[in-house]
């Protein structure tokens, strides 16, 4: 084995891990006890290494995940459970009267915290959704939103209704209706958007930890403020920083 | 599965699919539906496992399949052998990886060769062994080799000051 053999080699060379069994990197390192210049650059390679690993190493994860990946599992396990069984019970029931059957939808798991809420609308805003109706027209939204079982009564700050609206849909939170209102701040959009602002409206009783003051925190790239008025929790997100965001408050 | 296996599983696991998964798609909300979908599908199939060690590989050769999955990709990736590859020595200095930022390294990351991205994020982030990388990402592992050699010799260049030549052609497997 020569240098840049050896060199090589040891590029895939971690320190303070299992690669050292490795035989071939084992005869390079062994090399390099008595090759000063390989020494030399293995002490290099493997600073760059390890600084390398500390880069990556600082990637976390966004606060909530844990919990929305859980909760949402324990949603669908008992859906799961409860199916089979209740198509059972209908179809006894459907047997027995002829006529008459009974549904009974499974509850869904009550992980309700803020956090987990934030991160799922912030989802929904983000990775796309399909926009119910596509109007400018305040009036119109309540209606259709009315219409559709959603929150309609919620009032907007005084700055948020100078936002331009583009449109509203109806989403869905445990099993609540959510009215997402959708605006248009007046930035450049990329193709096939038409919005950057959303506000969530929900139920204050859908989370148990609706909060009592405004809080502003980061949602995958979303920026939100969240705000307690009456019986709703207000979301309000943008792709944007606090400063942007205060300027619809 | 019981329902505190499940939590135990998540806890242990999201944060480095969750590192992984953003390597690859480099994208917050990406990178959680990759996670996210990934213990849906352990929860569908997880049960088929047999062995228990192999909890960790096969996480993230769900992930990465799911990766996979979503890009669609359609064309065959390069390889080169090892043995094929003339040396391509790192020129980057301890002291320029250190100045760069951890977005930086993940845009480095995102010029290399889609084909170096996963081996070389799953060698920085996990500490996997050669041999676990190449279970990951169901490939040889002289080609997991090789392939980390490229893509770490080009991820260096790409932090460091002075460019490198390229002295070999990938091939296609």
């Amino acid at each position: 084995m020569n240098l840049n053999e050896a060199k090589t080699i040891l590029l895939l060379y971690r320190p303070g891990t299992a690669d050292a069994e490795d035989p071939q990197i084992a005869e390079a390192l062994a090399l390099a006890k008595h090759e000063p210049e390989l020494a030399r650059w293995l002490a290099d390679n493997s600073a760059c290494q390890t600084a390398l690993r500390g880069k990556f190493r600082q990637l976390t994860a966004p606060a909530g995940l844990k919990e929305q990946i859980i909760s949402e599992q324990a949603a669908r396990e008992r859906v799961g459970y409860w199916r089979p069984r209740l198509a059972l019970v209908a179809a006894v029931v459907v047997m027995l009267l002829g006529s008459l059957a009974i549904f009974s939808l499974p509850r869904a798991a009550r992980d309700d915290t803020l956090a987990i809420y934030r991160n799922q609308m912030a989802g929904i805003a983000l990775r796309g959704y399909s926009m119910d109706l596509a109007t400018n027209d305040p009036a119109q939204i309540r209606t259709y939103l009315a219409q559709n079982h959603a929150p309609a009564d919620f009032v907007l700050p005084d700055a948020l209704q100078k936002a331009v609206l583009t449109g509203c849909a109806v989403e869905g939170w445990q099993t609540t209706k959510v009215s997402m209102i959708c605006f248009h701040t007046g930035r450049p959009l990329p193709p096939n958007r038409t919005s950057d602002l959303w506000l969530f409206v929900v139920d204050r009783a859908a989370l148990k930890d609706a909060p009592a003051a405004l809080q502003v925190a980061v949602a995958n790239r979303l920026l939100t403020a969240t705000w307690t008025q009456g019986d709703k929790v207000y979301l309000l997100g943008i792709e944007g920083n606090e400063t942007e965001i205060r300027q619809f408050l | 599965m019981a329902e505190g296996e499940f939590d135990q599983l998540v806890t242990c696991y999201y944060e480095p699919l969750y590192q992984f998964a953003y390597s690859l798609a480099r994208d917050e909300a990406d990178a959680c539906d990759l996670t996210q979908q990934t213990f849906c599908v352990w929860a569908a199939k997880g049960h088929q496992l047999r062995d228990p060690a192999k909890v960790k590989t096969w996480l993230f050769t769900t992930l990465h399949r799911e990766f996979l999955g979503i890009r669609r990709k359609l064309t065959r990736f390069p390889q080169v052998e090892l043995e094929h590859a003339e040396p391509e020595l790192p020129v980057v200095s301890p002291a320029a990886i250190s100045r760069s930022d951890t977005q930086q390294v993940l845009a480095a990351l995102a010029q290399l060769d889609e084909v170096y991205q996963a081996p070389v994020a799953l060698f920085y982030l996990q500490d996997c062994s050669y041999n676990e990388i190449a279970e990951i990402l169901e490939v040889p592992l002289g080609t997991v080799k090789s392939r980390l050699a490229r893509g770490i010799g080009r991820l260096q260049e790409l932090l460091g000051d002075k460019p490198r030549r390229s002295t070999v052609e990938p091939s296609n497997l």
